[in-house]
């Protein structure tokens, strides 16, 4: 393509994705009259007012909040990547009937729009008597259908000598899984990262089923949105931040192994 | 249809004697469904095609730029899908929106138009929300198809440099069949993430579908007719036999090009 016409797309492109955080990150630190005037982006003072305010404890117990998030993400990341790989280990390495039915039943579960299946799950989750729990909502969404078909392809890759050399020694396939693990730790760690994020930003199902005073961060965050409230508008934007470092750190520690993971799946 | 009656056969007060497809008629003939419906379908293909559009000549651009500013390009793209929808909105509402926002600041008025109001003004909701989806998802599908242009040989590249070929046909013979199945799964991951788009609108108009409706998506509207909060109906039938109606038919779509994409011999 034309040589001036990359960069400037490029850097336009960058400039929308990037000034705004910049932006917010600096208005975390406004009064509500000068976060009104947006051409404006520097703060008159950095006084952290927003930041004080959230972990005081005045409008919820936001320190809780972070530590409700974190648990459920990474619990439900680290429980995801338990199941899901030791179901693309049976998919990919065992021999059953009605492989390839489950192999589809996994792919339609990706296809099936989440959010709309919310209201099957509350119910599965009222009768088993475990709304209001976090550790009921971090169950709900450990069987995902992309971590099974990732898993899978990843397991198809995986010499079948290993394992004909583990049954040769009579260890069971659970040995033969756990001593597989290792293997594949990037794989592990991609969609690790992925169902992270995704259970991070995950609205609909805590609304529904945990109680108010069960708060994750998009939900403290529309609360803090809603104008009931009354808080200045620094303060919503100073839990944004907050929201965003987690992320911002997991990505940019393994942003390289991602990168390779994700080219490593683009070619398969 | 089996989920339905559960749902009407679970919640007391709620158990109509009813044939079993009721629900899906009441649906059906629920004229606020077929509005959220439309706003939905609008909302998904704009996106589609706006992100797609963007992305793949964005990743384009990256590939060409110097190999030392790729990898940080990338990294900055992503920034946006960082955030939570809730904060996407909040900044939305106060960095872009506005008379003196960014949007109108910079664009529409020195493009010579008058400021436009978009929350409040029914026929710019649903442009908002779009917008708000292009900024948010564009970073993730840039990465995508940016590796996929990695794995394309090089060779063929140094065939058209030989020959001489113009921009234009590099992208025609070369950059858009090298990423077109990537190209595809990247439509189907916005068109089921489009359908079940939720938090977004939930942050920017308060759960409510905005004036005149006009930005009513569909979850909003099941989240409206099950719980109270919206309208209060508490009517989980309808609101589930929207959801398989909605659903179903998104995956049957979705499947549906997959298929495709295996005839076409990818």
């Amino acid at each position: 393509m034309n040589r001036l016409f990359s960069p400037i797309l490029t850097g336009l492109v960058l400039l929308i994705t990037a000034y705004p955080f910049a932006w917010m990150f600096l208005s975390s630190f406004k009064t509500n009259r000068e976060i009104y005037q947006p051409g404006k982006m520097l703060p008159e003072s950095f006084d952290p007012f927003a930041y004080k305010l959230l972990f005081s404890g005045e409008l919820f117990d936001f320190t809780a909040v972070l530590v409700r998030s974190l648990l459920l993400a990474g619990g439900q990341a680290i429980f995801a990547c338990l199941v899901t790989a030791a179901t693309g280990f049976a998919l990919a390495k065992g021999r059953f009937r009605g492989k390839s039915l489950l192999f589809w039943a996994a792919l339609l579960i990706i296809l099936y729009p989440k959010q709309a299946m919310s209201l099957a799950l509350f119910e599965w989750m009222a009768r088993l008597e475990i709304t209001g729990n976090l550790y009921g909502l971090m169950l709900s969404g450990v069987a995902s259908g992309l971590g099974v078909i990732f898993f899978t392809q990843v397991f198809r890759k995986v010499p079948d000598e290993l394992i004909d050399l583990a049954k040769v020694e009579g260890q069971s396939p659970f040995f033969c899984f756990f001593t597989l693990l290792p293997l594949i730790f990037p794989a592990l760690c991609t969609y690790g990262i992925l169902h992270f994020f995704l259970c991070w930003q995950e609205h609909l199902l805590p609304l529904l089923t945990l109680g108010t005073d069960q708060l994750t961060l998009p939900l403290a965050l529309a609360k803090l949105g809603d104008s009931s409230y009354h808080t200045p508008e620094a303060v919503g934007l100073a839990a944004g931040v907050l929201a965003m470092i987690p992320l911002f750190l997991l990505f940019g520690y393994f942003f390289r192994r991602v990168r390779t993971a994700l080219a490593d799946w683009v070619v398969s | 249809m089996q989920e339905s009656q559960q749902f009407s056969g679970s919640l007391p007060g709620t158990g109509y004697t009813h044939s079993p497809f009721s629900n899906f008629e009441r649906a059906v003939k629920d004229p606020k469904f077929i509005h959220s419906l439309e706003n939905t379908s609008l909302f998904v293909g704009g996106s589609i095609l706006i992100t797609l559009g963007l992305s793949f000549f964005l990743a384009i651009s990256v590939y060409e730029l110097n190999k030392k500013f790729q990898g940080i390009c990338l990294f900055l793209l992503l920034i946006p899908s960082f955030a939570l929808p809730g904060s996407l909105a909040t900044l939305f509402y106060l960095f872009f929106h506005g008379k003196f926002g960014a949007l109108n600041q910079f664009l529409v008025i020195p493009l010579g138009f008058d400021p436009i109001n978009w929350m409040m003004d029914p026929s710019w909701i649903l442009p908002c929300l779009v917008l708000q989806a292009v900024w948010r998802w564009t970073g993730v599908i840039t990465l995508v198809l940016y590796c996929g242009i990695r794995a394309i040989p090089h060779w063929q590249f140094e065939v058209a440099r030989i020959e001489g070929a113009s921009a234009w046909t590099k992208v025609r013979t070369i950059l858009f069949p090298g990423t077109r199945h990537l190209l595809l799964f990247s439509g189907i991951f916005l068109l089921v993430d489009g359908v079940a788009a939720f938090s977004g609108a939930y942050n920017l108009l308060g759960g409510s579908g905005g004036v005149l409706d006009a930005g009513l998506l569909f979850v909003t509207y099941a989240y409206q007719v099950a719980f109270p909060g919206g309208s209060g109906r508490f009517d989980l039938p309808l609101a589930s036999a929207a959801c398989v109606l909605v659903a179903g038919t998104t995956a049957c779509f979705a499947w549906l090009l997959l298929r495709v994409r295996k005839r076409m011999g990818n």
